[in-house]
């Protein structure tokens, strides 16, 4: 079922939490709300759940106006942060209770409950924990628990709170990985909060990038990774250094002093070697080198004194052999150029 | 030899030598010691004191003062209409906890402490004022009287003055629990298509139910043992409206020691029994929610799901 979201205005006291936020989601896409804290993606995936009302505007479902519906009657399956499963009651008890709560003529009989709740089990691989209860299973278990429990009244959307906000690294990555193939597997229209861009950008079919209570960005993992519309949103995935500089003639210049544009440069792909090689470098004396993961990091100090963060692969770093305190020659291989306003000038890729 | 001494030591063995065992917190025997001595003092001592003075009467002679016909009046008055209004104030202390914690309005500081009034009140004021306002010409009195209901100097007026006292414990006791529960929790049954009705009773109730238990527990014990403020509007006619508390005050009034303990041990122990009967009751409601050790090994750490899925 898709999702229209339309000029959705929301404001806590004096705070505006969302401002007139338009988004579609197609029907059977896992779309991620992506943005650091106090952008407003809880609150927009709270409003389209009807856990939340907005001031202005209006959610659909498959264009039919569903704003002033509330949270019981809208059929969304909603996953929270913190689980938020319910203590008394075992797994199976818990994944079965949006079923047992019907009223009397559209409830399944105990048989089909227990076939639907089993069912569940066999999909979140926890068929035989049905009789725990939620205190005694792991974090990665809970939240699976609380996707069985959402999925199971057949929800026409599935909203996800941070769903592994409150997991450690690893069962993060297992999960999220766990996530994607459920959904392909069940097809059914998803939107998720995260603050972490990696998860989005893996997970999700389009990410949407959201900033003090607007979306900066829509569109595929690699459109906001590659043509990155704002400042914000190059900022925002991934590592980046900042320089000042302009743009002449296709080609950017480094500066020492403020000028009219900004330039972004990912650490990877920043060059560096022991001659100077041609138009744009600059000098940069190295601190600190991190050898351990996949890339080397460096961090170093450009010669006007602020710092630059430099990665670079195991091999290169071995061709050089570089050393703490050290200068070097530094090359941006490429860059995003943006005006100090933050609005896309030119992305300059050489 | 320097390689001496390692194999020698069983370690197993060694173990049970280790008496004490290291805590993070120190002081574990002058801590028990002092509650121990503190509680002996305070509750075992004169409790002993009680049965030792009972124990001058023979069994047979024991048991004719305590199922007296007017002691087991004073029983059924006592312990009923304490339970009556403990459940009273189970029901009313829930709903005035729910009110206090979810719902803001004006002079909700004034309301939430008007909670503890029973609490501060000497329960001989708290008395007179019931009896005052129940009583046939009183301002509520006159009125309930044109209904035909009597409140003061009846067995109604016992349970209104012991519902009064009991009134902050149910209250006291959710209402921090109820504060602690996330609003997730309604919000997860709301969207899993649970009315307000469902949401309350399978979810919110399971969850402030050992609680309330307590309070209720309190409430009832409170009221057991009330004295001052029952017998201001009890009128305290002997088979009627005298409360077993009045009757150990009588029994002494003649001088009647024996008399007096043996009905105050005997009020003791259906008050342990009920207390230990509600303790019970609370300790397997508790252990429904968080059975950790309850049922087989602790929660394991993550496996792997990928691990999981190719075995299927």
């Amino acid at each position: 079922m898709s999702i229209s979201v339309r000029g959705v205005s929301k404001k806590f006291g004096s705070f505006s939490a969302l401002d007139r936020i338009d988004l579609e989601i197609p029907a059977g896409e896992l779309v991620a709300l992506l943005g650091p804290s106090g952008s407003g993606k809880t609150t927009l995936l709270r409003i389209i759940a009807g856990l939340e009302f907005a001031d202005s505007g209006a959610v659909e479902f498959e264009g039919q106006d569903i704003s002033s519906r509330s949270a019981r009657d809208r059929r969304v399956g909603f996953v929270f942060q913190h689980f938020a499963l319910f203590r008394y009651m075992t797994v199976f008890e818990n994944i079965a209770f949006g079923l047992r709560v019907r009223p009397r003529r559209i409830r399944p009989s105990r048989e089909e409950i227990r076939a639907k709740v089993h069912e569940l089990l066999r999909l979140i691989q926890l068929e035989n924990q049905a009789q725990r209860y939620p205190s005694q299973l792991s974090g990665g278990q809970r939240q699976r628990v609380a996707l069985a429990r959402a999925l199971a009244v057949e929800p026409s959307v599935l909203l996800l709170d941070e769903p592994f906000g409150a997991l450690d690294a690893k069962v993060r990555l297992e999960l999220r990985r766990w996530l994607r193939d459920l959904h392909d597997k069940v097809q059914i229209t998803s939107v998720f909060v995260t603050h972490d861009q990696d998860e989005a950008l893996e997970v999700a079919d389009r990410v949407a990038v959201m900033n003090e209570g607007r979306i900066e960005q829509f569109g595929t993992p690699a459109d906001v990774y590659h043509s990155p519309a704002t400042s914000f949103v190059y900022n925002f995935l991934g590592n980046v250094n900042l320089f000042r500089g302009r743009v002449e003639n296709g080609a950017t210049f480094i500066h020492s002093s403020p000028t009219g544009s900004i330039i972004f440069v990912r650490p990877h792909f920043l060059d560096v070697s022991r001659q100077p090689n041609g138009s744009s470098h600059f000098r940069a004396v190295t601190k600190h080198i991190h050898t351990a993961g996949p890339l080397v990091k460096i961090e170093a100090v450009t010669e006007w004194g602020a710092p630059v963060h430099i990665e670079m692969s195991q091999e290169r770093f071995g061709a050089l052999g570089l050393v703490p305190d050290e200068t070097v020659f530094v090359t941006p291989k490429e860059s995003a150029v943006f005006r100090a306003d933050s609005h896309p000038a030119a992305a300059d890729k050489s | 030899m320097a390689v001496y001494s390692t194999r020698f030591i069983d370690p197993v063995n060694l173990m049970p030598l280790v008496l004490k065992r290291r805590s993070v917190i120190p002081g574990f025997g002058l801590a028990f010691g002092f509650t121990v001595l503190y509680l002996s003092l305070l509750v075992l001592i004169p409790l002993a004191a009680a049965f030792l003075k009972a124990s001058a009467l023979s069994w047979h002679e024991f048991w004719q003062l305590v199922l007296s016909p007017r002691a087991m009046a004073s029983y059924r008055l006592s312990f009923g209409g304490s339970l009556v209004g403990a459940i009273a104030n189970l029901f009313f202390g829930v709903l005035a906890a729910w009110v206090l914690v979810r719902y803001d309005f004006p002079g909700k500081g004034i309301l939430d402490s008007l909670v503890d009034l029973p609490f501060a009140l000497p329960t001989a004021v708290a008395g007179i004022s019931l009896a005052t306002l129940y009583s046939p010409n009183g301002w509520l009195g006159r009125l309930l009287a044109t209904l035909g209901v009597h409140i003061a100097y009846t067995r109604m007026g016992v349970i209104v003055a012991l519902t009064f006292i009991g009134l902050p414990f149910v209250v006291r006791t959710v209402q921090p629990v109820l504060q602690d529960l996330d609003r997730e929790f309604e919000e997860a049954a709301a969207s899993l298509g649970a009315n307000r009705w469902q949401t309350f009773t399978r979810v919110l109730l399971p969850s402030i139910f050992p609680a309330a238990l307590t309070g209720f527990g309190l409430a009832f014990a409170r009221a057991v043992g009330e004295y001052g403020s029952v017998i201001f509007i009890a009128g305290n006619m002997p088979m009627r409206t005298e409360i077993t508390p009045l009757l150990i005050v009588i029994k002494l009034q003649e001088y009647d020691y024996s008399g007096a303990t043996a009905i105050a041990i005997f009020m003791l122990m259906i008050s342990f029994a009920m207390l230990l009967g509600i303790n019970l009751l609370q300790t397997w409601s508790g252990r429904q929610g968080r059975a950790e050790s309850a049922r087989g090994e602790p929660s394991r750490p993550f496996e792997s799901l990928y691990v999981a899925e190719g075995g299927q």
